[in-house]
């Protein structure tokens, strides 16, 4: 039995249908194309399958395609304007956080509702939103540099 | 070392590879979608020790959607291995660890797989299951290889079985030496098994092709590996195979050893193209992979020490008992290095040390990050504040009584042309506040200090084609998984062509076209092809130079290159854009292309004239101690470092901050735990614990002016020494904090506080 499922992703209407044991990620890479939300752990353990879902960020593996019907979805595609990056995408760039980046995306969901929250989070606020989302590369040190410069950022609207 | 006057090099230009990493580009294995392609599954042995009596796949077969089933029936009877040839990729006989292959199928469906793999029907008959690596030695445990001989180089009268390798580290007289000790310490230590848990899960996809060759795609550390066992295994030359390597998110060793690494996932993959007659691509559940990929294995370290009064090292004594695991995997190498590295790297002159390599029914070994030598360096750092504690000395005092000299020779190294051991503990000391800072009650300071020695090792080539515009694609044979390949090596090009960095490419290794590598292993990718990429760099700029010097009136000699133009030096208004010399080019010998070479067996020999330059390094933490729960909490954390000259600061700093975190979370919380039948019990990331940040201190990082080391313009490899001092310092930390010297790892709660409860009886 197939379910017809009707969201949006990173603002575009989209239609298509999946298996009620389907998820969310599964749908999105396998189904939409939606290649950048990574597939790691399967077990909501490990946050490279981070989305943004009606505002909030989920591990999208451990979310069903189903319940997904009327959501606005952003993915990591729909972050940048353009070829212009989001400054949380910049920031990792820039402060070398970025070494196999395959935390990347999902590390930059997190990262992107965090700020759009507050552009001047407390140590507390980006342990919070971040403790999802394991990176092994990089010991979390220029992560952090890279959420702090993309706050700064954000801050000054620049 | 003195800093040099580059354009680039030694700038943390942004990496290439960064925008489509963060715009979540589909560069990865994971990512591959290959058309018509069918999805492929491992059925995996059920016992840890068996004999396999027989497989029926006919069921499995019959199956509406599946195109091909495989066993080791379908394939030559050919095996693979590293050191020992033991292994195949499909289990004939026997089978000897949990995770071990035994049959593959081909589907339409992931679901159809599964359904697939359930239905094959194995005999087994179960044999006795040893876990233990001490145990496994013991003439009454069960044999895991049959067939294979005990190691050519065992002492005669070593009682022992199951053991794929053996390592001697024997100097001078020790047993004389530790007689004239006026004290000696002598202890046991114990380090775990862990995954490295790179993130994304392990891949392969093949393909025959209409010409009948197969294209293979790897998420592997060294593609040129897999070909050869690919090659191998399938019974076809090595120009019937191409290896594509993909994009890597994260390998840590994990998929550096070849087909090792993934238990023979890319040419069993390649296997079940070729009978389906359509392209089948793997893709690793997580769990699947830490109970059937390669490990850090644990190691049991038997270390004594002999001292004197005043401090000084005379004699060691130990015996290192290295898991290789069901397979002897990398085991020999690593056992080896362990082995090496628990006579330290301080001025060691007498030396007794026997390590051994066994088989068990676990995980196979792996080249997880400084393979040996965490195991290594926990034992040694945490021993070396034992014998400061027993001989009433400072542990950083003690250690710079210890400390090498330029000339002096340690293990593994015949001669020290300059020693920044020194440097690195009074820094980190220095840095942590030794001797200090007022430490609250539960709280304590740690050091520890390590190596890891640059010496022999495969060499590897480059290639630099200058493109009519004047851009350069360069050529190497190793892969970027976040390491120099996309953060060094583009610096280097733009250097010695003097060209924005924008304008070089690294490519990914294809074996068709990329020059033969070892792969991005052994922190030897900097050393490697940073080493091939200059010379190749150069080569392709003295072509150029020949080829302009007509146009310029000038010898190739008097000419310069930078900014996009050559011109005669000393005469910046005679100059000719690069863009027209390489045009030109087609018309003379059709393309410049440079090539290099880093020359092994050269640099030996420079080093054995010269002496060499070693890394070095000392940590130094303060923890807290929770004395009701055991937590260990990590106030702070420096890490100091010589790697001679940063090619890209912010990618050594990188390298050395995500290898101490590895090893912070193998001293704290990470474990592959098993049970006495071989079976994981936390395979799934819900049970393994690795580091998040809340547990992460900021690592500090102090990049110190060394010495010039063996890689180009002086560098040396960064990517796994930041994994040898951590497990140490934090260990140090926590004896300082409570009196408890703990000698198993992981230094986890439950083991803290059974440390602190036995202490108190």
């Amino acid at each position: 039995m197939n379910l017809a499922i009707n969201l949006t992703v990173n603002g575009k209407s989209v239609s298509a249908t999946a298996e009620p044991s389907t998820s969310l990620l599964d749908f999105l890479r396998d189904t939409l194309n939606y290649k950048g939300t990574k597939l790691c752990c399967n077990t909501g353990e490990c946050g490279a399958c981070t989305i943004i879902f009606d505002g909030k960020p989920i591990n999208s593996c451990v979310a069903l395609a189903a319940d997904a019907n009327g959501a606005e979805i952003t993915t990591i595609e729909g972050l940048a304007d353009g070829d212009k990056l989001h400054p949380v995408q910049q920031a990792f760039i820039d402060t070398g956080a970025v070494q196999c980046g395959y935390c990347t995306p999902g590390y930059i969901m997190s990262v992107k509702v965090l700020l759009d929250r507050t552009t001047k989070p407390t140590a507390e606020d980006i342990e919070e939103a971040v403790s999802g989302n394991i990176c092994r590369c990089t010991g979390y040190t220029k992560i952090l540099d890279a959420i702090n410069l993309a706050a700064d950022r954000m801050a000054g609207g620049s | 070392m003195a800093k040099a006057e580059y354009t680039v090099v030694g700038t943390s230009t942004p990496r290439m590879g960064g925008v489509e990493r963060v715009i979540g580009a589909g560069i990865y294995g994971i990512d591959l979608m290959l058309h018509e392609s069918l999805h492929g599954g491992i059925l995996r042995s059920q016992y840890a020790h068996a004999k396999v009596i027989s497989i029926d796949t006919s069921e499995a077969k019959a199956i509406p959607g599946v195109h091909a089933v495989v066993t080791a029936a379908d394939a030559p009877d050919v095996r693979y291995g590293r050191t020992y040839i033991d292994r195949y990729m499909l289990a004939k006989h026997k089978v000897r660890y949990l995770g071990d292959p035994v049959a593959a199928v081909a589907a339409e469906s992931p679901e159809i797989v599964k359904r697939a793999l359930k239905k094959i029907k194995v005999v087994y008959e179960p044999l006795p299951v040893i876990v233990d690596p001490e145990e496994t030695m013991k003439p009454e445990a069960p044999t895991l290889h049959e067939d294979m001989p005990l190691p050519k180089n065992l002492p005669a009268d070593a009682k022992v079985k199951n053991v794929c390798s053996y390592t001697p580290v024997h100097v001078g007289d020790p047993d004389k030496a530790m007689a004239e000790a006026d004290v000696i310490v002598d202890e046991v230590y114990e380090t775990q098994m862990i995954h490295p848990q790179y993130l994304e899960p392990r891949i392969a996809a093949a393909r025959v092709e209409p010409d009948g060759r197969i294209t293979v795609w790897a998420n592997a550390q060294a593609p040129f590996s897999v070909r050869t066992d690919v090659a191998r295994l399938l019974g076809i030359p090595l120009n019937k195979v191409r290896v594509l390597s993909t994009e890597l998110g994260g390998g840590f060793g994990g998929k550096a050893s070849g087909i090792t690494s993934g238990a023979a996932i890319e040419p069993i993959c390649a296997l079940l193209a070729v009978k389906a007659k359509r392209p089948v691509m793997i893709v690793l559940d997580k769990a699947e992979e830490t109970i059937s990929t390669t490990i850090r294995s644990g190691a049991k370290m038997y270390i004594k020490t002999g001292v004197k009064k005043d401090g000084t090292i005379v004699a060691r004594k130990g015996r290192v008992i290295y898991d290789a695991g069901a397979y002897s995997g990398f085991g020999a190498m690593a056992g080896a290095r362990c082995t090496q590295m628990l006579g330290g790297w301080y001025l060691m002159p007498n030396v007794h040390i026997d390590g051994y390599v066994v088989y068990t029914n676990k995980q196979v070994c792996g080249p997880v990050r400084g393979p040996g030598g965490p195991q290594a360096a926990f034992a040694v750092e945490s021993h070396m504040d034992s014998i400061a504690a027993k001989l009433g000395m400072d542990p950083v005092e003690f250690r710079l009584k210890n400390t090498p000299k330029p000339g002096d020779k340690i293990i593994g190294v015949a001669k020290l042309s300059d020693v920044s051991l020194g440097e690195t503990i009074r820094t980190a000391a220095e840095k942590i506040g030794w001797g200090k800072v007022k430490l609250a009650k539960n709280q304590g300071m740690g050091i520890a200090t390590g190596s890891w020695i640059e010496s022999a090792g495969p060499g590897g080539g480059a290639m630099v084609k200058v493109n009519e515009d004047g851009s350069v694609t360069v050529h190497i044979g190793k892969i970027d998984m976040g390491t120099a390949p996309r953060f060094g090596i583009p610096l280097i090009a733009a250097e010695e062509l003097g060209i924005p960095v924008s304008d070089v490419t690294v490519v990914n290794v294809d074996t068709d076209a990329s020059p033969w590598d070892a792969g991005t292993v052994g922190s030897r990718a900097m050393l490697v092809s940073g080493t091939a990429t200059r010379l190749a760099a150069i080569d392709a700029r003295n072509q150029l130079f020949k080829l302009a010097a007509a146009q310029l009136e000038a010898s190739p000699d008097d000419l310069e290159i930078k900014d996009k133009q050559i011109r005669v030096k000393g005469t910046p208004s005679k100059s000719i854009p690069l863009a027209t010399v390489a045009t030109a080019a087609h018309n003379v010998i059709g393309e410049v292309i440079g090539h290099g070479y880093c020359d092994n067996k050269a640099l030996e020999a420079q080093q054995k004239a010269n002496g060499s330059s070693q890394p070095f390094t000392a940590h130094a933490c303060i923890v807290e101690v929770n004395p009701d729960t055991g937590n260990v909490k990590i106030l702070k954390y420096v890490a100091v470092h010589d790697i001679g000259f940063p090619i890209h600061p912010a990618s050594v700093e990188g390298q050395i901050e995500g290898a101490t975190a590895m090893s912070i979370g193998q001293a704290l919380c990470e474990q592959v735990v098993f049970d006495n039948n071989g079976r994981t019990m936390n395979p799934s990331f819900v049970d393994y614990l690795m580091p998040t940040i809340n547990m992460m201190p900021r690592i500090e990082t102090t990049l110190i002016h060394g010495y010039p080391g063996a890689g180009p313009y002086g560098s040396k490899g960064a990517g796994e020494i930041g994994c040898v001092p951590p497990l140490a310092a934090i260990a140090n930390a926590i004896y300082n904090a409570t009196g408890v010297r703990i000698r198993k790892l992981p230094l986890s709660p439950e083991n803290v506080l059974r440390g602190l409860r036995e202490a108190k009886h």
